[in-house]
């Protein structure tokens, strides 16, 4: 299964593989709070850089990630090139300065400003990707529950997240079953022989007996969780969170690093008159 | 004096939804360290006297309950759930459903999750018990990589911690072949043995239960207890035919035999029985009646198989597969699960095409016929109906691979009504598919198929999950379909008893190749195929060689035999 979809089962060997299910995650909303915080090239870039030394080391499958990429860069240029449209003057107002490069028309010119913020949101994209695919990458449904309840995350919240996990393949084969026998009753499936309307109609056909076939389990999972003492206590603990490793404290010292820069920075965003939103060098 | 561990005392139960009692005065004692087997037809409430046991009754499924039932000395009704689960450990028949974890060890430590258990002191737990339930060296897989047997082994070992005094066993033979429910039946043995524990197994599956002694025997029929006595006294009563339980096929044989039971010992445990004088003579006078010999009337051949490979990428599934089916047909596709025989049945039906070799149906190559069209000539009923079923109304589940064909008005409505008629739902055509029995809805998934009327039927494991009396009912179903209709039957199953009974010919899968095609009676006395298919021994089997006689040629008098006293009825 681990081939088939990007999501791991089973926990990999590299350093990142490795760390607890809590570092990942703290580390994880840690950054994303960083990333989002800022449209400061000089804390972004860093990151970004990070996300990709992470990604290597990770070793992953690079099929799948080499077309999310393309994606997203594809998707993104398009986006700059929307928010340019619609308002050419965007960067020059998160700064104080305005540099005009060329000037078309009154309304359409390009100014150095707007060029450094849409060239920092391009970054910042990309760098989101980057620390998400190798969070995603790097973890295990489990230790994501884990990892989910070391920040205070109620259990019951993670178990329905380590659960859906659990019943993906269970659906995909169900699907695929109820897919062949409809076929074989004569309902076309056939992207070329059929119209779009006419499939995603089938589709629905299919979602009938999908949903009754997992309600059926879901009766027997809950029996299975309660003859097995869940939600018995306010606490649990996690057989796939394994001790702290020294890993895990260098990371820990990073991530608490990273907590003390995101609220420096938002204490200075917040209470500073002299903030410019856009860090713009040329000035 | 043995401890009671679990008392019922004028029991009753109501589930909430329902106007009467499931349970009724039952009155039961099951003392430490006792092996007790709940046998019972569907609807008799066993699994309903377990889940009063386990707690699940009633705090999570509501209802009024009567009377008095304590387990461990603590009363249920004043208990919690979680309480009990200290003192009860269950093994649910769905072994794939209550696989929480995702791994081996972390669904054998989601007891001792939630306990709050330091993960320092959980790690060498799980180990030790996975190691007593032989799990040891998976505690790193998946579920989808493991075998049925393996899922409920994890069952077992996720419920059986220390504390735990009873075990109970929820149908734990459904889902595995014969080789695998043997050990099964071993394992729950030995752990409830060498660990003292209490074990109680639910099933109706007596002959396969009795490869390992039971102390006691509750037999249960419409909410009441209607036997409790030793498996001898059972096996000599009248009972079991009297309540819709098949009874082990060696008693079947001594029965036609005439053996007097009454003087037999050892009656429940045939690999230390010694037969009596008088019962070794008539079973050597049966051996020696006369039988018409069965020859089933075969016509040409309708799929031929040649030289079929099937891969997935590269993963080869089938190889080198060579059978000619011919129509008229009764046969059974044995093996493993995963030895190719379901593989097999998707090829001849067209939802996966050979990577080497060809098919042809009726004689002509079917590569240029879409599975549509291969679906008006062989239909293929899956286990689960569940998964095949998905209209409202049983008549449009029906006629819609009629109307999908685009057939005209009147023409579905004949062969609608025709398929409706032959499978016994006519008069129920206007019913909701949702209301009808699970039976029933095999029965609908079988008339959708038909509706068709293709010549050639595939039933995956037809009669996995019912008891004797509604397995009889759909046997008795599939046979007339054969005899009336001239259909030809393929019944993919790991039923030996199902084989031998009904079907003439086995094609037997190991790993991907058939190493077998044959009689079924010749197939089941070959000790080289019976340890590689995962199949085991019929009690016909060493019946026979208790007797001296060969096991082949007693077999197949055994099912001559049958069949005539069959059609004489």
């Amino acid at each position: 299964m681990n081939n088939k979809f990007i999501i791991n089962f089973q926990p990999g060997d590299t350093v990142l593989h490795k760390l607890t299910g809590a570092t990942k995650v703290r580390l994880f909303v840690v950054l994303t709070v960083y990333l989002i915080m800022s449209w400061d090239l000089r804390l972004i870039l860093p990151v970004a850089i990070a996300g990709v030394v992470g990604l290597f080391s990770l070793k992953p499958n690079w099929k799948p990630i080499k077309f999310m990429f393309a994606f997203i860069v594809i998707l993104n240029l398009f986006n700059l090139f929307l928010f340019y449209i619609a308002d050419p003057d965007i960067g020059t107002k998160f700064c104080a300065s305005k540099t005009v490069l060329a000037q078309f028309t009154d309304y359409f010119y390009v100014s150095g400003e707007t060029l450094w913020y849409l060239f920092t949101r391009f970054i910042k994209i990309i760098a989101s990707f980057m620390v998400s695919i190798v969070f995603i990458l790097s973890i295990t449904p489990s230790e994501f529950a884990a990892g989910l309840y070391s920040i205070k995350v109620p259990y019951k919240i993670c178990t329905v997240v380590e659960l859906a996990y659990r019943c993906i393949p269970d659906i995909v084969r169900d699907y695929q079953n109820i897919s062949t026998s409809m076929q074989a009753r004569g309902v076309e499936m056939d992207k070329k022989k059929t119209k779009l309307f006419a499939r995603l109609k089938q589709a629905v056909l299919i979602i009938v007996p999908l949903l009754f076939s997992s309600f059926d389990k879901v009766g027997n999972i809950a029996n299975a969780m309660d003859l097995r003492g869940y939600g018995k206590l306010k606490k649990r603990s996690y057989y796939a969170e394994h001790e702290m490793t020294k890993a895990d404290k260098v990371f820990k010292v990073v991530y608490i690093v990273g907590l003390l820069i995101c609220i420096a920075y938002i204490a200075y965003k917040m209470f500073s008159p002299n903030y410019l939103q856009l860090w713009y060098p040329f000035v | 004096m043995k401890k009671a561990l679990i008392e019922f005392k004028d029991f009753t139960f109501q589930y909430k939804v329902q106007s009467k009692p499931t349970l009724h005065d039952i009155n039961l004692t099951i003392y430490e360290g006792e092996k007790v087997l709940i046998l019972g037809p569907s609807g008799s409430g066993k699994s309903t006297l377990s889940n009063c046991i386990n707690g699940l009754i009633p705090f999570s499924e509501k209802g009024t309950i009567k009377g008095s039932l304590k387990v461990d000395g603590i009363e249920t009704k004043e208990a919690s759930i979680f309480k009990l689960s200290k003192v009860v450990g269950t093994v649910l028949q769905d072994s794939d459903a209550q696989f929480v974890g995702l791994s081996v060890g972390e669904d054998i430590a989601f007891a001792l999750e939630n306990e709050n258990m330091p993960r320092s002191e959980m790690i060498p737990k799980v180990e030790a018990t996975a190691q007593i339930v032989g799990m040891g060296e998976f505690l790193e897989h998946l579920p989808y990589s493991l075998s049925g047997g393996q899922k409920q082994k994890v069952a077992l070992a996720g419920v059986m911690h220390d504390k735990v005094k009873v075990l109970i066993f929820d149908e734990p033979l459904a889902a595995l072949d014969p080789h695998m429910g043997m050990v099964a039946v071993d394992l729950i043995d030995r752990i409830c043995r060498d660990q003292n524990k209490t074990a109680i197994i639910i099933e109706h599956r007596l002959e396969d239960v009795l490869y390992r002694p039971v102390d006691r025997i509750i037999l249960m029929a419409e909410g009441r207890i209607v036997a409790d006595m030793s498996p001898e006294e059972l096996l000599r009563s009248e009972l079991l035919d009297q309540y819709g339980i098949r009874e082990p096929l060696y008693l079947t044989a001594m029965k036609y035999a005439g053996c007097n039971l009454q003087n037999q010992e050892g009656i429940s445990d045939l690999a230390q029985m010694q037969l009596t004088k008088e019962n070794r003579d008539k079973l050597e006078e049966f051996f020696r009646r006369q039988t018409d010999a069965y020859k089933p009337e075969l016509g040409e051949p309708v799929i031929e198989v040649e030289d079929v490979d099937f891969a997935y990428d590269k993963d080869v599934v089938v190889r080198n597969v060579n059978c000619s089916i011919r129509r008229g047909e009764k046969l059974a596709l044995i093996g493993k699960n995963g030895a190719g025989k379901t593989t097999l049945a998707r090829l001849v039906c067209g939802i996966n095409r050979p990577t080497k070799g060809r098919i042809k149906i009726r004689g002509n190559d079917y590569m240029a016929l879409s599975i549509k069209e291969i679906g008006e000539f062989i239909g293929y009923v899956m286990q689960n109906p569940n998964q095949m079923l998905v209209k409202d109304i049983i008549h449009d589940e029906v006629d819609m691979a009629l109307k999908l064909r685009g057939y005209p008005q009147e023409e579905v409505e004949a062969k609608t009504k025709r398929a409706l008629e032959m499978c016994d739902l006519y008069s129920m055509r206007n019913w909701p598919v949702s209301s009808v029995s699970y039976g029933q809805r095999k029965r609908i998934t079988i008339a959708t198929v038909m509706a068709l009327e293709p010549d050639v039927i595939i039933l995956d494991e037809p009669t996995a999950g019912q008891d004797y009396r509604h397995y009889v009912e759909i046997i008795e179903f599939i046979n007339q379909l054969n005899s009336e209709f001239g259909k030809t039957i393929i019944l993919i199953t790991h039923d030996m008893h199902l084989a031998i009974e009904n079907t003439d010919r086995a094609i037997v899968f190991a790993d991907g190749e058939i190493i077998a095609d044959d009689h079924v009676f010749r197939v089941l006395s070959d000790d080289d195929v019976i340890t590689r298919a995962s199949l085991k021994q019929t009690s016909l089997y060493t019946l026979a060689c208790m007797l001296g006689v060969s096991p082949e040629e007693f077999i197949s008098h055994f099912i001559s035999y049958e069949r005539m006293v069959k059609a004489g009825e």
